[in-house]
């Protein structure tokens, strides 16, 4: 069982007493926990099947056939059609299907013609279908869904490399830090988005969608850190001075503990308030990396690339930039007012006149 | 072809550039040094390349040349049209030099700086497609010369006043065989298309080709000389002292490199006193007195600008833009402010398809082709997403006339006939996703490359359609020149592309499907494939097309200079190149939409077969009274008459 101890456990409190941000909180996580069973919610394979007195849970097993349904095509089932047909011919076969029976891929016009089409509730189109008739929410949610996971991801592994090269370097300081604030000065002058582009041209394109994403997330992860080290090597700096200090170096602590177990937890208060702007930097870069063309390869669902199709649908289908757009604040701000609370309970100078 | 240089320039411009930042000389003159002059260099190169240049005296001339002048076409443009007026027209980019050759000068909006108004020595009727002079007074063709030989109009003049005479032809050669001009495609082309110039007096000279081929006469009346007087500076600094430099030309339009507002505008003057102004074929066309070119580098905002009547016509390309963005019940198109107008045009089609690379495993396999070809859902595309106004191409080279198959269509969806031949291929098995894989558990995917970014819909539809297959189609969007090399190295599996095509008699067969641009020995002496032959690079052969049995078709297409046998082998190697199943002939698109506001005019049957571009023979004028008239209306609301108007006189 994990045990916090009681300074932590009173900045917990205080988190829980800022509203607005621990209602943030609650809506991220459920979502977060949502989109990983989103495939239960939005999806165009059926919950369950029933036929023939036999069930059929589709959602994430291995693909049906229509003829195993009775139907004539040899390829994936429409569940949609089937259910349908089933209740066309009042048999007492069934299916369940998902709260919005769509799949992000799939073209789905009223007319025949690939369109944007305005949203819908009779068709379960919530939000309308973008320019080739694919359902807006389907590729708003699992867009979402890998935005909000690259930016987790990015933060992790963007806060590893920064505090432990930042505390190294104020720890140690002299020659260390020297030299590595100089490597890191020539490091960040390289364009990051020429990076991108020249990585993203050398690639095999035989990867799947899943290790381009990690490739991404590799180069930007490569070259974001660097900022971080500034503010850790000086708040470190600052510490190291400190009577708690030198009372562990004389305990004989070793430099690992020190940094970690005794430094760290001090200037957690300035990594936290960070937070929230590297999550948000995050789902703005990939967004915009998709926005510019350089991002996931479609038709993988992208905000970026919806958004991108709004701008050019301005004046004919105005439900397009809304939904991408609306989804990108309601996200953005969501994560700054967690950020704001968080930076706030784990500020120690609550009762300061230096605030 | 044009893809193929443009490209190559690219590359070699930014070596260029490279180089010369290397040098460290960077002489930016773009003065004018009288002090130059390369007369006697031109001259020591026209001695000491006798079997390229010949000089003897009219008397020369053989008596038995049947002489055509080309007076005998249809006028073009419309006696109604009135000169004057400005002509408000868009840049997608601005010009990165004036020079219309040598690095950098392939750029996208060239076709304002120089080819829309340039003249050649005689040009295709955009009707019939036979000769009208240009800068030529008459011309004969010798077949068994090898020969053209061309009588200049002596009134031609270039835009400085200067005669155009038959030295400037001579020049033309001494230019782009010189190393100074830097243009390799060029040079290529004089290289390999003119064996040798003679010149008979001032106005009189003569071109040989090294083969006698039907379309001869193209290769030098669509051909065009060189001002000499302009280049007497003309040198090693080339590039950068004729950077911003016009060049003369015979056409109607000058621009005054003074008055360039750069990067931002350049204007086009019309020529008071043309020397071609009372011409047949010249008289109604360039009207404007001033064509205003601006830059608007983004398609929306080109849009918007069109529709705040900044600019006055917009060439629509897309489906949405022309039933949604602008729709017949939008208020300036149902109040008559804005016309438009669908026109079916013909000539050779833009052949956009899918180019499958037969050189890559699994691709090799001429059934999985096959599969590819059945699964591929063209039909689904054109009536859904482009709104059932596209045509689906039949062959690769569509449009040819008597050229192409008259019988050979695509081949049709069909997931029961694409499942039977990947199951010949040993793919009889559906994985968990759906996909086909064979006995050794190998999944059927393929790289779908492009870098056509606005046909992004395109080919998620297409994957979509080709799971129902079992086929997988992995996307892949690269940019411009990373995916045409990628292209051109012959590493894709199947490319999305078209190559331009241009008003040509016939297609070029060799360079597309001959074994020798496939492949470095791709068939052993017996005509056995080569097991151990390698893929070349830096071909138009994108499909990797090798069938020993077709190559003699070819070779002796590529030589005969007999029309009926041409057509003959032309269908044969097309029928040879359906079967080999390469290429997924996608769609073509046999007319244009234009939206224009009601001040700009147009002849009566609107434009010609032959365009590609409403605005490309400039036969529209400008009614400046109807503009006032237009804005006066707009203010106080009043409506004319709507102009919706279909023209399929072309239409095949």
């Amino acid at each position: 069982m994990l045990k916090f101890n009681p300074q932590t456990l009173k900045k917990l409190r205080r988190f829980r007493e800022i509203k607005r941000g621990y209602y943030s909180f609650i809506i991220l996580s459920v979502f977060l926990v949502l989109s990983l069973i989103g495939e239960l919610l939005i999806n165009n394979r059926a919950l369950i099947v029933s036929y023939e007195g036999e069930l059929y849970y589709p959602t994430y097993t291995a693909f049906h056939p229509g003829t195993d349904f009775g139907l004539d095509y040899p390829y994936e089932t429409n569940y949609r059609d089937l259910k349908q047909s089933f209740a066309d011919q009042n048999s007492d076969n069934w299916v369940l299907l998902a709260l919005v029976p769509y799949s992000p891929f799939e073209n789905d016009a009223s007319t025949g013609i690939f369109r944007p089409e305005p949203p819908e509730t009779m068709k379960k189109h919530y939000l309308g279908t973008d320019t080739t008739s694919r359902d807006i929410l389907a590729r708003l949610f699992y867009g979402t869904r890998i935005a909000l996971i690259f930016a987790l991801g990015f933060m992790a592994s963007v806060y590893m490399i920064g505090v432990a090269v930042g505390c190294a370097m104020g720890y140690f300081g002299g020659m260390f830090d020297i030299l590595t604030q100089r490597l890191i000065e020539i490091w960040s002058n390289i364009p990051f988005l020429y990076m991108v582009i020249i990585v993203f041209s050398v690639i095999p394109d035989t990867f799947t969608v899943s290790s381009r994403i990690l490739i991404l997330l590799g180069v930007m992860v490569l070259f974001s850190w660097t900022s971080m080290t500034y503010y850790m090597r000086t708040e470190t700096y600052k510490e190291k001075t400190r009577d708690y200090v030198s009372a562990a170096i004389l305990i004989g602590a070793s430099n690992t503990r020190i940094v970690f177990r005794h430094i760290l937890p001090n200037v957690l208060a300035t990594l936290v308030t960070f937070m929230p702007f590297t999550i948000v930097a995050a789902i703005a870069s990939i967004t915009a990396l998709d926005f510019l063309g350089f991002g996931l390869p479609p038709p993988t669902p992208s905000l970026g690339e919806l958004l991108k199709q709004g701008t050019q649908t301005l004046r004919t289908a105005p439900w397009i930039i809304m939904s991408a757009f609306g989804a990108l604040v309601v996200l953005l701000t969501l994560v700054t007012f967690i950020g704001e609370a968080i930076r706030e309970s784990f500020d120690p100078k609550k009762f300061t006149i230096y605030r | 072809m044009k893809k193929l240089a443009s490209f190559k320039i690219i590359i070699l411009s930014v070596f260029v550039l490279l180089l010369t930042a290397c040098g460290g000389e960077s002489d930016q003159s773009a003065e004018v040094d009288s002090g130059l002059d390369n007369t006697q260099e031109v001259l020591d190169f026209y001695a000491a390349n006798p079997e390229l240049f010949t000089f003897v005296s009219l008397d020369d001339l053989p008596d038995d040349l049947v002489w055509e002048d080309g007076m005998d076409q249809p006028e073009i443009g419309s006696p109604d049209a009135v000169k004057g007026g400005t002509y408000y027209e868009v840049l997608e980019d601005f010009p990165p030099t004036l020079r219309a050759t040598g690095p950098d000068s392939n750029f996208s909006s060239r076709s304002w700086i120089s080819d829309n108004y340039q003249m050649t020595w005689a040009m295709p009727h955009p009707n019939t497609n036979e000769y009208y002079p240009g800068m030529a007074e008459s011309w004969a063709i010798s077949m068994d010369r090898n020969t053209v030989y061309i009588k200049i109009n002596p009134a031609a003049r270039w835009t400085d006043g200067e005669a155009i005479t038959s030295d400037d032809m001579l020049f033309a050669f001494y230019f782009f065989l010189s190393d100074y001009v830097q243009a390799p495609f060029t040079t290529n082309y004089f290289n390999t298309e003119y064996t040798n110039i003679t010149k008979y007096d001032e106005y009189t000279f003569s071109i040989t080709v090294p083969k006698a081929k039907p379309d001869m006469a193209s290769r030098v009346l669509q051909g065009g000389p060189v001002p000499q007087h302009f280049y007497k500076e003309f040198g090693e600094d080339f590039p950068e002292r004729y950077q911003w430099r016009y060049e003369p030309h015979a056409g109607a339009y000058y621009i005054d490199p003074d008055e360039i507002d750069m990067g931002v505008n350049i204007v086009l003057h019309r020529l008071e006193d043309w020397w071609a102004k009372d011409n047949k074929y010249f008289k109604y066309r360039y009207n404007p007195d001033r064509i205003n070119l601006s830059v608007v580098r983004d398609t929306a905002k080109r849009y918007e600008a069109f529709r705040r009547g900044d600019t006055d016509i917009f060439r629509i390309a897309t489906a949405d833009m022309w039933y949604d963005n602008l729709p017949e019940d939008d208020p300036a198109v149902a109040n008559g402010y804005i016309h438009k107008t669908t026109f079916y045009n013909g000539g050779p089609r833009s052949n956009w398809g899918l180019w499958i690379n037969a050189s890559r495993p699994l691709l090799d396999n001429q059934e999985i082709r096959l599969g590819i070809q059945y699964a591929a859902n063209w039909e689904l595309v054109i009536s859904n997403y482009f709104r059932g106004d596209m045509d689906r191409l039949k062959t690769q080279n569509d449009g040819y006339g008597e050229f192409s198959h008259p019988t050979l269509t695509a081949r049709p969806f069909d997931i029961d006939k694409a499942l039977e031949h990947f199951a010949n291929a040993g793919f009889s098995q559906r994985g968990p996703d759906g996909i086909l894989v064979n006995a050794e558990g190998q999944r059927l995917g393929f790289t779908l490359s492009t870098h056509y970014e606005r046909f992004a819909d395109v080919f998620t539809i297409l994957k979509e359609e080709a799971i129902k297959a079992g086929l997988e189609l992995r996307i892949e969007m690269m940019d411009g020149a990373t995916g045409f090399r990628k292209a051109q190295e012959k590493r894709h599996d199947i490319y999305f592309v078209s190559f331009s095509s241009f008003l040509e008699m016939y297609p070029r067969m060799w360079s597309y499907f001959h074994s020798d641009n496939a492949y470095d020995q791709a068939f052993l002496e017996d005509g056995s494939v080569n097991p151990e032959r390698t893929v070349k690079p830096q071909t138009n052969n994108l499909q990797s097309v090798a069938m020993a049995e077709v190559d003699p078709l070819i070779e002796e297409y590529q030589d005969s200079d007999d029309k009926a046998r041409m057509i003959e082998l032309s269908h044969q190697i097309q029928q040879a190149h359906h079967d080999y199943a390469s290429f997924s002939p996608g769609f073509v698109q046999s007319f244009y939409w234009t939206a224009y506001w009601r001040w700009v005019k147009w002849p009566e049957e609107f434009n010609y077969k032959y365009t590609t571009y409403p605005y490309e023979l400039f036969v529209h004028w400008i009614d400046e009274e109807a503009k006032q008239q237009t804005r006066d209306a707009q203010d106080s609301g009043r409506a004319f008459e709507p102009h919706i108007a279909v023209y399929d006189q072309h239409r095949e």
